[in-house]
């Protein structure tokens, strides 16, 4: 016990001497908090939008205000002709194009259903998707703010054979404006510590390998598990004081406060913490150099940011990749800060994660020990 | 002299031939990036755990149930849920969405105000919760309800037309960016190392003591990694192209003219790097901000420029991957000629010019 007092000491005396550490840990990660809490935004705002207006009607007219006012589009322009519409979405200059027939006023009033025109730049289907079911609820709430005068019922437009058909009231619980920030500032915090643990951890090792110190501390009466723990305990230490500052800078910069109990995300963070620190640990084995240890760190950082379920739904993954995502930590600690933070969940419904987690530390943790020994021998 | 530059090029050959391990990452890694964002992100969700909560019992909301089980979307999975439940179901995360029919269902369907149905989503993941509620409405609005109310046509009718990529597939989208992500990872990223390596070394001093010019220095270190960053690309567009089946609609002369220009780009910004950092660490560390994150989130890589606040969208005209972007996915995508991208290609030879001179001068500087 002392003795892993004594290398815990030494640890932090290290740390403490290396400046870099201080921007590391504690400046990039609440610039990139900042930074990407504002620009990851899967919402689409501001889409430069188009019309190409043949008929010049005010109900024309009054459709085109509908598109102006709504925040989801920008007025980049009108043209006379769809030929110079469609050049405009060659050249990205617009990404959706408003088409209004001719003699479309006069069909409205006879009854013979004109048919608008919707140009959507494809390119982003995602961003099509959600555009095109912008503009389609644009449409129809124009549709039934016109039928009323006219005695009709507002039917749906994509199904003209008109039947009655409920409609859908929405209760958007956690997060009723749907912001995504609210979804990937906690989640970014989750990696912002595995950047901490595994990377630091990772080349921390292999510099004391590339330096030969840590073949002078095999030899003092130290063991190996107290060796390791000193150097993990540290790193966890910093990186529960960086999660601690990190929840505070999400309430200050993005008012997004903690819901649930802040002790359950600091006892899960630190078993989360267990599995990136044995991740590092396991890389710095398979390393020589300080520049492959950061070529694996980053790959799996990579990997495991690409699987956690945080920018892309895991349910969306086919199978194969889904079954991946269950070795993957920063899966379950997603889960975890998004529950705690958003739906204030207990830890009834978070014990899955917690074994999750502990199980892939332990068996992370067994294969770097075993690794380890085998690399000094 | 031309022989100088060769021989420090072959030098630099062996050096990577060396460490197979991160050649092997430096391969590896694009392939597989692109498989997970090939395969892994498409935003077609399926299979969501729904749960009913059924207050009317009436042969309308019996068969409004059954719509949305014949769905592949929903999938009914928590059975004799109450209302007071449902926090708790979210909160397990048994589901993610609840739709309750109200009693009264059956009768207002009919009527004139037409009947509502209650749908409460777990919104913890917005994105989600978006296509939920969408997708509601649509099956909702599909409903051929057995009571048909006085049919009349509709006012008029809307016909999107998506245009470029018709099935909006997620890997036409992906493919031209990933190739903007690699590139200038991989280029600005070898190319700093490896000048930063000789540094640390000590080895730069030997060089430059030599009759050899800097700049054959440079040149000589640079090409072998502009070889690898451009195969890499090539290596994505080619498997890419195959695998996912996204259509070259332009020339593909041009693309890889563009990815030249683009990886100037990524070596010159290495070179300058290069000279700030002191150790390979440092320079690895610097490279990685600089590219990966600018280029990942503020290019439009994934994430549409336009919803991002002003101030930041700003900040995406001096990231060289919005540019480049635009002109890849132009011509992989819409066929663009040179005549629609010279706008894109002129800023992007703009930067290569600035960061080049930027580089040398800095390069120089240091050596003084």
């Amino acid at each position: 016990m002392k003795k892993l007092l004594v290398v815990v000491k030494k640890e932090f005396r290290q740390i403490r001497r290396t400046k870099e550490y201080f921007g590391v840990v504690f400046v990039a990660p609440f610039v990139m908090l900042l930074v990407l809490g504002s620009a990851i935004t899967t919402e689409v705002k501001h889409l430069p939008f188009g019309v190409v207006d043949l008929d010049h009607s005010p109900q024309s007219r009054e459709l085109v205000q509908d598109f102006e006012t709504s925040t989801a589009f920008r007025a980049a322009g009108s043209w006379k002709s769809i030929a110079e519409a469609v050049q405009q979405l060659d050249e990205s200059r617009v990404r959706m194009v408003l088409v209004v027939p001719e003699h479309f006023r006069r069909d409205l009033a006879e009854g013979k259903s004109p048919s608008l025109q919707l140009l959507i730049d494809g390119v982003d289907g995602n961003s099509a998707g959600v555009a095109m079911s912008y503009a389609t609820q644009i449409l129809r709430t124009a549709q039934a703010r016109w039928a009323k005068p006219l005695g009709r019922a507002a039917v749906s437009m994509l199904h003209p054979e008109g039947r009655a058909s409920p409609h859908i009231v929405p209760h958007m619980w956690f997060n009723p404006n749907l912001e995504s920030s609210w979804n990937f500032v906690p989640g970014l915090l989750g990696i912002m510590l595995i950047i901490v643990t595994t990377l630091l951890t990772a080349l921390n090792l292999v510099r004391e390998r590339e330096l030969g110190t840590l073949d002078q501390i095999m030899v003092t009466p130290l063991g190996k598990i107290t060796l390791l723990l000193g150097k993990i305990i540290p790193f966890a230490i910093l990186g529960m004081l960086q999660l601690s500052v990190g929840v505070l800078a999400c309430g200050l910069f993005f008012g997004i406060w903690m819901k649930g109990s802040f002790l359950l995300l600091l006892t899960l963070a630190l078993v989360f913490c267990f599995s990136t620190l044995a991740l590092g640990i396991f890389v710095s084995t398979l390393a020589k150099t300080q520049q492959q240890a950061m070529f694996f760190a980053w790959f799996i950082m990579i990997f495991a940011l690409l699987m956690a379920g945080l920018l892309v739904p895991i349910e969306n993954m086919p199978a194969a990749i889904q079954l991946i995502t269950y070795l993957n930590p920063l899966r379950y600690f997603v889960t975890v800060l998004r529950e705690i933070f958003l739906k204030g969940t207990g830890l009834p419904h978070l014990w899955v994660e917690a074994l999750a987690m502990t199980g892939i530390g332990l068996a992370a943790m067994g294969a770097a020990i075993l690794r380890f020994q085998k690399r000094l021998e | 002299m031309k022989s100088i530059t060769l021989s420090i090029m072959r030098k630099e050959f062996f050096h990577i031939l060396r460490d197979p391990q991160s050649l092997l990452l430096v391969v590896m890694m694009p392939l597989v990036m692109l498989l997970l964002f090939g395969y892994a992100i498409n935003l077609e969700l399926k299979s969501i755990d729904a749960a009913v909560i059924d207050e009317s019992h009436s042969p309308a909301s019996r068969e409004f149930v059954e719509r949305l089980t014949a769905s592949d979307f929903f999938r009914l999975s928590a059975q004799n849920l109450a209302l007071d439940g449902i926090e708790t179901a979210f909160q397990s995360r048994q589901v993610k969405c609840v739709f309750v029919i109200p009693q009264d269902y059956a009768r207002r369907l009919v009527s004139s105000t037409g009947a509502g149905i209650e749908l409460f989503v777990d919104a913890s993941d917005p994105n989600v919760a978006a296509f939920i509620s969408g997708y509601a409405s649509q099956i909702a609005s599909a409903d051929h309800g057995t009571q048909k109310a006085a049919s009349s046509p509709s006012l008029f009718l809307v016909d999107p037309r998506i245009l470029y990529n018709p099935d909006m597939k997620s890997a036409d989208f992906f493919v031209p960016g990933l190739i903007a992500v690699i590139l200038i990872m991989i280029s600005t990223l070898l190319t700093s190392i490896a000048i930063v390596r000789e540094k640390e070394t000590g080895t730069i001093e030997q060089l430059l003591v030599s009759p050899v010019k800097p700049y054959q220095i440079i040149l000589g270190k640079v090409m072998p990694y502009t070889a690898i960053g451009f195969l890499d690309g090539l290596l994505i567009l080619v498997i890419g192209a195959l695998l996912f089946s996204v259509p070259i609609q332009g020339s593909f002369a041009l693309v890889l003219l563009m990815m030249l220009i683009y990886t100037v780009t990524g070596i010159s910004l290495g070179i300058l790097v290069s000279t700030l950092a002191k150790t390979q660490a440092v320079a690895m560390l610097i490279a990685v901000i600089l590219t990966v994150l600018p280029t990942t989130l503020l290019s439009g890589f994934i994430f549409p420029i336009t919803s991002i606040p002003v101030a930041l969208q700003w900040v995406t005209n001096i990231v060289p991957a919005t540019h480049f972007l635009q002109i890849i996915r132009g011509i992989i995508l819409k066929g663009n000629g040179i005549m629609e991208l010279l706008p894109q290609t002129g800023i992007l030879l703009g930067m290569d010019l600035l960061l080049i001179l930027l580089s040398v001068r800095s390069f120089r500087a240091r050596l003084d």
